[in-house]
């Protein structure tokens, strides 16, 4: 009696087996809290040890790595969050992920790893392959090649020098002149550029000196640090509920495309490039919708300015798509785009091949990328596809969305944004001092989130939040909200 | 030591044919979605070991160049490869975390071994992810905290800063500049790149922050010979740098300078001059940056370069990468960390499974003296270069290096003979890189032993004596 029972269990067990599931068989069913406040003791004894070497005043606890598993971040002191935070929107496929433990062991990675090369001058004999596998099989619709770097901003400025470079070779028409080689020299005109990148209000591209000049979210992340006189444009702001103001929107959008346009007809110098995110995280996750940008797409290439698309964050599936500008059909691909965060490696797509500068050595550096990376990217790609878990974060988006909505109607959840748009989800709160208070009452709750903007929410959990750890979040998210 | 880490290390080199038809053709594949114009050849580095390298046609090189001055310990070095198998190295590349909001638990024992092998004088590390971005952290570390001194440390920002800033205007981004030198490398995003001055084609086309150059020391050699000369060269360049400290249009936060500019040519500084540095950085209220990026991690005979000259204060802050496979740049003066969190900070900071191979890194070289072998197998092989520029004195100008451990250059009368001399040396299987317009740089690994140095004399005396 019992065999076939058991049997039918398993098949039945197997049938329904979540992607997460499988990953994670011990994933916790729900948060675990050992300490009545995060952080508990051991994490705030951890933090101040490490003050001593490190800035750590921006530490929300101490993390265990080891025993993390799948949606969930254990800390110092044995709890375990439910995470949709995931390291500031950089964990793809959840913590200690078996595939990725698969790689890291593999000889592969062991090489990688050991034998860093000089990619551009000695380029290992698989790194064709690897790319080909791996970041270029995940390449936006329209892109073929790349370019890898570490990190967003050095994906963003590397992007930046190849639209300077790209300008500038096609007003030259040949040899660089001997005033271009003195002039440059000393870090003037015409061997130095004044050509510029446009950005946006409200954007983030990275905190180095030229990604940081486009940056335009806080204060705080450009305070005392000299930057380049780049133009910016305003960024939509959108009324929500969407359909309740489609005419006031449209008309938002068209005074900042009209904007736009008129700063780089009229900009006392050439804009090389405008870059653009697909939803401006940090900056608040605003939203503009598909016309926006379609129309942003015509205006670049009636003026003969690259348009770059920032996918640092937005990348990676969590929007419902792969790259989240695949969103709004523009008529034609952007110049470029970059990448970075849950992708694990960095760097830009491109298929012009005149993007590329007319000689070696121009967009060129010691490492030009990390294989290790690339490695992981790989895996991180073949994963989502094996998986469907583009398709699946689109639908788990709709019902946690959703039931965002319905929540909304009795909470303050303001401007609730990301409809359609997978788990890249987000609303406003009352206030700054309202976002902290629930912040803490969530994470206090075993949920770990983070804010963006000013008074901001924003989801951003990994590519394996299923409905069971919505159905956590949202009832641990109205608690918090009753207790406001 | 090399022996011990790999005893199946080749005994020389092996040239098949080169290039080899399989790397001319991988070059052309990889070329179609990753730019190689630069690529010398195609690279097997899992049959790379030690000093060697292989390529996919079967040649076997000897290493002199090890990744552009980045390669510290071999090709497969067995000690790495344990560490990259390591629970702690697998746990770091599949959870890396954002660490500046949800350190781990391991991280405070990761950045101590990287403190463990810290310039002397040097309590505090902030970790980036190559040269150029520890470089740019430098500068931004720098002028928060040049501002932060006419401010107050504590004080807050005003509405006009904070106001300005969104518009990328003063005074919230203020006119300051970083002060670096002629011929020097310091990496190539727009900041670094505008402190960059060793070559046009590094820096055409990109706007550039208008920062002001000094100039530095050229000197005539050899150094024993020409000690007065020299003396007031340091001088010359010395009064230039007050010059620029006092009178240029804006205020300079900080001097970035290499122990040794290697891109741009191997260029070497007395003690004398880089003390004057120093002196002249304190007078004028401007924070000294030694950039170790190519010097760093015992190439020179000592762990850091900058421990040549002595100087007193020690440096404000050092950078590194390359060879100590983590960047970043460390520091002692706690005001060095800005006033508010969230200013030096981003998504990663730093990188951890980087980290902990760095860390292994400086563990390796200090248990093994290996700056120690540096010293001793770049003195014997400094000698015979010696010998042999006094017997083709044309083809070994200006040879430096002395008492620099194995970061030894020279000259040749142009640069299509030096050219010349790179291509035969790979013919004859040594891999070498160039720098600036005529000279060769020596940057083999630190197991580069008499043996290895004995096949590197020979065969560039084979190249030489046949021109």
């Amino acid at each position: 009696m019992l065999r076939p029972i058991k049997h039918l269990r398993s098949i039945r067990a197997k049938r329904f087996l979540s992607t997460c599931e499988s990953y994670f068989p011990d994933e916790p069913k729900a948060p675990i809290l050992k300490t009545s406040t995060i952080p508990g003791p051991k994490s705030e004894q951890l933090n101040n040890e490490l003050g001593e070497i490190f800035d750590n005043r921006a530490t929300y606890f101490v993390s265990d790595y080891y025993n993390s598993k799948g949606n969930y971040i254990s800390d110092a002191d044995g709890n375990y969050l439910l995470d949709v935070y995931a390291q500031i929107s950089s964990i793809a496929l959840g913590y200690n992920n078996p595939e990725l433990i698969k790689t890291a062991k593999s000889d592969e990675m062991t090489n990688a790893l050991i034998n860093r090369p000089a990619l551009a001058c000695f380029p290992s004999t698989d790194y064709a392959t690897i790319l080909n596998e791996g970041i270029l099989s995940a390449a936006p619709k329209g892109m073929n090649k790349v370019w890898t770097a570490l990190s967003g901003s050095d994906a963003n400025e590397t992007a930046y020098k190849a639209a300077f470079m790209y300008h500038h070779t096609k007003r030259r028409n040949g040899d660089f002149s001997a005033e271009e080689l003195e002039s440059v020299m000393n870090n003037e005109l015409p061997g130095a550029s004044d050509m510029v990148i446009l950005s946006f209000d409200k954007g983030f591209h990275g905190r180095l000196f030229g990604s940081l000049s486009t940056t335009r979210s806080k204060a705080i992340h450009k305070l005392d640090i000299p930057a380049f006189n780049w133009p910016k444009a305003p960024f939509p702001s959108l009324k929500y509920p969407l359909n309740e103001f489609e005419a006031e929107n449209r008309q938002e959008e068209d005074k900042c495309l009209q904007e736009f346009e008129s700063i780089i007809k009229s900009y006392n110098g050439k804009v090389a490039a405008m870059i653009i995110e697909p939803v401006q995280s940090e900056g608040g996750d605003n939203h503009a919708t598909p016309y926006f940008f379609q129309q942003l797409r015509k205006i670049t290439q009636d003026n003969d300015v690259l348009m770059i698309v920032d996918e640092v964050q937005t990348g990676v599936g969590a929007s419902g798509k792969l790259w989240a500008h695949e969103h709004f059909d523009l008529p034609s691909p952007p110049d470029m785009v970059t990448f970075s965060k849950k992708f694990q490696a960095a760097g830009f797509y491109f298929s012009n091949p005149e993007l590329q500068p007319n000689q070696p050595y121009r967009q060129f550096n010691t490492w030009c990328g990390d294989p290790s990376k690339a490695l992981i990217a790989k895996t991180i790609y073949q994963e989502v596809v094996k998986h469907d878990l583009v398709n699946k974060t689109a639908s788990i988006g709709n019902y946690l969305f959703s039931n965002l909505k319905s929540l909304a109607e009795k909470y303050p959840i303001l401007n609730l944004r990301g409809e359609n748009f997978g788990t890249f989800i987000a609303w406003d709160c009352k206030d700054a001092n309202e976002r902290g208070k629930l912040l803490l009452s969530l994470r206090n709750k075993g949920i770990n989130i983070g804010g963006c903007g000013d008074y901001s929410i924003r989801l951003r959990p990994p590519l394996v939040f299923e409905q069971k750890h919505a159905d956590i979040f949202l009832s641990a998210l109205e608690d918090a909200l009753k207790e406001l | 030591m090399a022996t011990k880490y790999f005893p199946n290390e080749p005994t020389g080199p092996k040239v098949v044919q080169f290039p080899g038809p399989i790397s001319t053709a991988k070059k052309e594949s990889l070329h179609k979605v990753f730019d190689s114009r630069a690529t010398y050849f195609v690279v097997d580095y899992k049959k790379s070991i030690g000093n060697y390298i292989v390529d996919v046609d079967g040649n076997t090189f000897l290493d002199v160049y090890a990744q552009i001055a980045s390669i510290p310990l071999g090709y497969n070095n067995p000690a790495l490869i344990e560490v990259a198998k390591s629970d702690k190295m697998i746990n770091a590349i599949v959870n890396r975390p954002a660490s500046g909001n949800f350190p781990a638990e391991e991280l405070e024992e990761t950045i101590q071994d990287l403190l463990a092998v810290a310039p002397k004088g040097q309590n505090q590390v902030w970790s980036g992810l190559s040269g150029a971005d520890a470089n740019e952290l430098a500068f931004k570390a720098a002028f928060m905290w040049y501002q932060a001194k006419k401010r107050g440390y504590a004080t807050a920002f005003s509405t006009e800063e904070n106001d300005s800033v969104m518009k990328n205007q003063s005074p919230g981004s203020p006119e300051l500049a970083i002060l670096s030198f002629e011929r020097s490398f310091h990496g190539r995003l727009f900041a670094s790149a505008s402190t960059t001055c060793s070559k046009p084609i590094h820096k055409l086309d990109l706007p550039s922050f208008n920062w002001p150059k000094a100039q530095f020391p050229s000197y005539k050699y050899p150094l024993d010979k020409n000690e007065d000369a020299n003396k007031q060269e340091d001088q010359r360049c010395l009064d230039i740098v007050e010059d620029l400290l006092k009178n240029w249009k804006c205020p300079i936060a900080a001097l970035l300078i290499e122990p040794i500019q290697s891109e741009g040519g191997d260029n070497h500084g007395s003690s004398f001059f880089f003390q004057g540095l120093r002196d002249l950085t304190l007078k004028y209220g401007s924070l000294l940056i030694i950039d170790e990026v190519q010097t760093g991690v015992g190439a020179t005979g000592t762990f850091w370069a900058h421990e040549h000259f002595n100087m007193s204060p020690a440096p404000d802050m050092v950078t590194f990468s390359k060879k100590f496979q983590t960047a970043g740049y460390y520091f002692h003066d706690p005001e060095i960390v800005p006033n508010v969190p969230y200013r030096q900070f981003n998504t990663w900071c730093g990188d951890p499974a980087r980290m902990i191979l760095g860390g292994a890194i400086g563990k390796e070289v200090k248990s093994n003296d290996l700056s120690a072998v540096c010293k001793r197998v770049g003195e014997y092989l400094y000698g015979k270069l010696e010998a042999l520029q006094a017997k083709y004195p044309t083809y070994f100008q200006d040879l430096r290096g002395k008492d620099r451990g194995t970061f030894i250059a020279w000259s040749f009368e142009s640069g299509a003979t030096r050219d010349k001399f790179l291509t035969d040396m790979k013919q004859s299987g040594i891999n070498m890189g160039s720098c600036a317009e005529t000279s060769i740089r020596l940057r083999p690994t630190l197991v580069f032993e008499e043996k290895h140095a004995d096949i590197l004399l020979a065969a560039i005396e084979k190249v030489i004596s046949g021109y």
